[in-house]
């Protein structure tokens, strides 16, 4: 019945095309404020979705979509006090990381017999895609991306450590030992800094080292709800990183525009970054007035003994009380996901991997960038641990962390202050 | 007949007059102000999920005082004189100063009180620490009141006294003096994301204009967002400049209420400039500076955007404020009772202050 009314509601809008409905959408990403409807050249993550959104609002019939003004620091905080007052989003972007925390109290629509219906082809998503979206045998969402940690890498500086194989690609360390051996060759050859990240503020810290801990086989974690922080694994992850900031090979203060643009002026050789800046550093890349001009994209390489880095995906969800009191938004929200479902390949260019089989398998997108350069990254990709209060999780690490490397705390003392504190929030 | 009695006012008796006056505003105080209020300590006697309660209002769970437990309490907590040395000092020379100052008659009674029970509080509170195999329930509170303390410690008498300078310097009827009462007073207008959008770039290593002068003389530039040394003087220099405006004006007001014929029987005995001011405008102003203070500690204990904005109260926490931790338990965390149990909390400790403006205040009178 409920697919019946909500297919004979599209059948109308189709028909009709006329009572304008209105579909509020709330995102992070950052504000694009000229992105204009063409999807096929923006740039860089605000500007790409603000153009498909805009896009949507003008080719859909029938449809406005009004972006709500939220800010990326607090975006969940926005969304869970909207949540709270009733009055959420019709259509609101999520990590799947989220998922348990939104689909386990049911704030979020079960959305799997009506994405047929609104033209999602659910077989053409990549199965790790699905599964992004999927909580306890429902589909909660439709998935954007998948994102994870990258070496974004000036072969400049890499050339003139000698850090370049005859094939043009860098030579990056299998080892932490090799690592201190690369960043000593590239401090000796060029007086620069061997890697920068944003250690001090955003948890790209945090990351790092959680793709450390997960390349020796642990995790901070176990199923069960045990920390295992203040372990040998994390020391091992942990000293990887510190030992590069006791030899001047990195700067632990730099925070996430510092590092970037650390990396930009030509003052680091690596920069440990996300997926989601490799189109924004390619056009940086052909400007003459940046330093950085021979960039490569690279796989988080494997330290230890199994590959693997700090990935997530961005999903689409629609709250639950939208699908079950107002059909006539929820059928116009899908029909907005449908739309930017459609648009997969114009997301992936901001350096995004795709969720769909069809747009994966396509020479558009084997074509963008630097893809072919880290196609790696999809096989050895981790997704952060399920729980509910993850977001508070992160912050503990995050703030250990940073103790040890900003305020010289020990090591041992911060993985067992982080140990307790993490089975603290898993003990609830 | 009937206006008359109107105009002569006999239609309503005064306190009828008063009732129906105030019904408005009343009814508004206990909408907004009176009702939340209680709700935020019925709120904190509840196991509550912000989240959770939303979807199904039957998830809440009465638990007495445990979140206040949680929040201020651990396992094995002892108490000792000697836990916090420094700050156990400072308390008990505080009692020293309250009792010695009272006999000598430098201070009123309620003052002295009020030093010798802030005193007390110092000896006391830091006294308490986790025994053998004890820790505290939550191990970031009261780390967070002690920066929360400290960033009033800071900024109160820092924009307390560069105030009361500005204002000495800028009262009078120049145009120059004017035109820069304006602009001192143009700060306090922004909002917080606007001030601290700029102090971020002032503050920033690498395109910060401190940093540029720094660098122009030589120096190397202090990274003083992510410096634990530096990160809490950067959210109180900002709040200074943000929040000097309305003291400044305060202290004009009083600056232009002391007659001038003090200042020139002063002159006569040759107090002029400093001495002036030492003598003359600073006692005299006594009522206003305690106004101020006690107004700028009330406002300074809600600090939230600038330890939010410039530092996520970082590194390591040396700059988390008590309402981002606040803020952070009920949204981030969703656990809307232990919040409304800090936010009791810090409605004591502000209460406490707004008694003392109370009591200093009507003694005065």
């Amino acid at each position: 019945m409920k697919h019946l009314l909500i297919g004979t509601a599209l059948g109308a809008m189709a028909v009709t095309g006329v009572s304008a409905q209105e579909v509020s959408l709330g995102r992070f990403f950052g504000a694009c404020e000229d992105a204009g409807t063409d999807t096929t050249t923006s740039t860089g993550e605000a500007c790409i979705i603000q153009s498909i959104i805009n896009a949507a609002d003008a080719e859909l019939d029938g449809i406005t979509v009004n972006t709500l003004p939220t800010d990326w620091g607090n975006y969940y905080d926005q969304i869970i006090a909207a949540y709270a007052g009733g009055e959420p989003p019709d259509i609101h972007v999520m990590h799947r990381h989220r998922v348990p925390q939104f689909a386990g109290l049911g704030a979020l629509a079960e959305l799997s017999g009506d994405l047929e219906a609104a033209g999602i082809d659910v077989s053409d998503w990549a199965p790790a895609a699905l599964d992004a979206v999927s909580y306890n045998g429902g589909i909660y969402g439709v998935p954007m991306d998948f994102h994870a940690n990258l070496w974004h890498v000036n072969m400049e500086i890499m050339a003139e450590a000698g850090l370049v194989n005859d094939d043009g690609t860098p030579i990056l360390p299998s080892s932490p030992a090799e690592l201190m051996e690369h960043a000593a060759m590239v401090e000796a050859a060029t007086g620069h800094d061997y890697l920068a990240a944003d250690f001090a503020q955003f948890p790209i810290g945090v990351r790092l080292v959680l793709s450390l801990m997960w390349q020796q086989g642990e995790n901070i974690f176990t199923d069960d709800g045990t920390a295992t922080i203040d372990t040998q694994a994390a020391r091992n992850a942990v000293t990887t990183i510190t030992q590069l900031f006791d030899a001047g090979h990195a700067n632990p203060q730099l925070n996430y525009a510092d590092s970037q643009q650390a990396f930009l002026n030509g003052e680091a050789a690596i920069l440990v970054n996300g997926t989601w800046v490799v189109d924004f550093y390619n056009a940086e890349a052909a400007n003459p007035d940046v330093a950085l001009s021979d960039y490569y994209v690279a796989d988080f390489p494997t330290l230890f003994a199994e590959g693997a880095t700090w990935a997530d995906s961005h999903m689409w969800a629609i709250p639950a009380s939208v699908q079950r009191d107002d059909p006539e938004t929820y059928a116009a929200a899908l029909q907005v996901l449908a739309f930017i479902n459609e648009h997969n390949i114009d997301w992936a260019r901001t350096g995004h991997m795709a969720v769909r089989n069809s747009v994966l398998a396509s020479e558009d997108y084997a074509g963008l960038p630097h893809r072919d350069e880290y196609t790696g990254t999809a096989d050895i990709a981790r997704d952060t641990p399920a729980a509910e209060n993850y977001g508070a999780i992160q912050d503990v690490l995050n703030r250990e962390l940073q103790a040890i490397w900003l305020t010289g705390k020990s090591i041992d003392d911060a993985l067992s202050d982080a140990e307790l504190e993490v089975q603290d929030l898993l003990d609830g | 007949m009937l206006r008359d009695k109107w105009r002569k006012g006999q239609g309503l008796s005064q306190p009828q007059a008063a009732a129906v006056l105030l019904f408005p505003f009343l009814a508004v105080y206990a909408a907004f102000l009176i009702y939340p209020f209680f709700m935020g300590v019925w709120i904190s006697l509840h196991d509550w999920n912000l989240l959770a309660v939303a979807f199904n209002p039957g998830a809440k769970e009465f638990i007495g005082t445990e979140n206040y437990v949680r929040t201020l309490w651990g396992r094995n907590i002892e108490w000792g004189l000697f836990a916090s040395p420094v700050m156990q000092t400072v308390g008990v020379l505080g009692i020293g100063l309250a009792f010695l100052g009272y006999r000598q008659g430098r201070l009123t009674r309620a003052t002295a009180l009020a030093i010798g029970i802030a005193g007390a509080l110092f000896v006391l509170l830091p006294g308490f620490y986790p025994g053998e195999d004890g820790r505290w329930y939550d191990r970031r509170f009261w780390p967070t009141v002690g920066n929360t303390i400290l960033f009033v410690g800071l900024a109160v008498p820092g924009v307390t006294i560069t105030a009361l300078i500005l204002a000495a310097a800028l009262d009078g009827e120049t145009r120059a003096k004017a035109i820069l009462r304006t602009i001192f007073f143009l700060s306090q207008v922004l909002s917080v994301t606007v001030v601290t959008l700029i102090w971020q770039i002032m503050f920033s290593p690498r395109q910060g204009l401190i940093a540029n002068v720094t660098e122009a003389l030589g120096g190397s530039p202090i990274v003083w967002l992510t410096d634990q040394q530096f990160a809490m003087a950067a959210i109180v220099i900002t709040t200074v400049w943000w929040s000097l405006g309305i003291a400044m004006i305060l202290f004009l007001a009083g600056i232009q209420d002391i007659s001038k014929d003090i200042y020139e029987a002063a002159a006569i005995d040759d107090a002029r400039g400093i001495k002036a001011f030492w003598y003359i405008t600073l006692p005299n102003l006594k009522r206003t500076i305690t106004l101020v203070v006690v107004l700028q500690i009330i406002l300074h204990f809600q600090v939230f955007g600038q330890s939010h904005l410039m530092t996520q109260g970082g590194p390591n926490d040396s700059t988390q404020v008590l309402v981002r931790y606040i803020y952070q338990t009920a949204f981030r965390d969703s656990e809307l009772g232990k919040a409304s149990a800090m936010a009791v909390f810090l409605f004591v400790i502000m209460g406490a202050f707004s008694l003392v403006q109370f009591v200093v205040g009507r003694e005065e009178d």
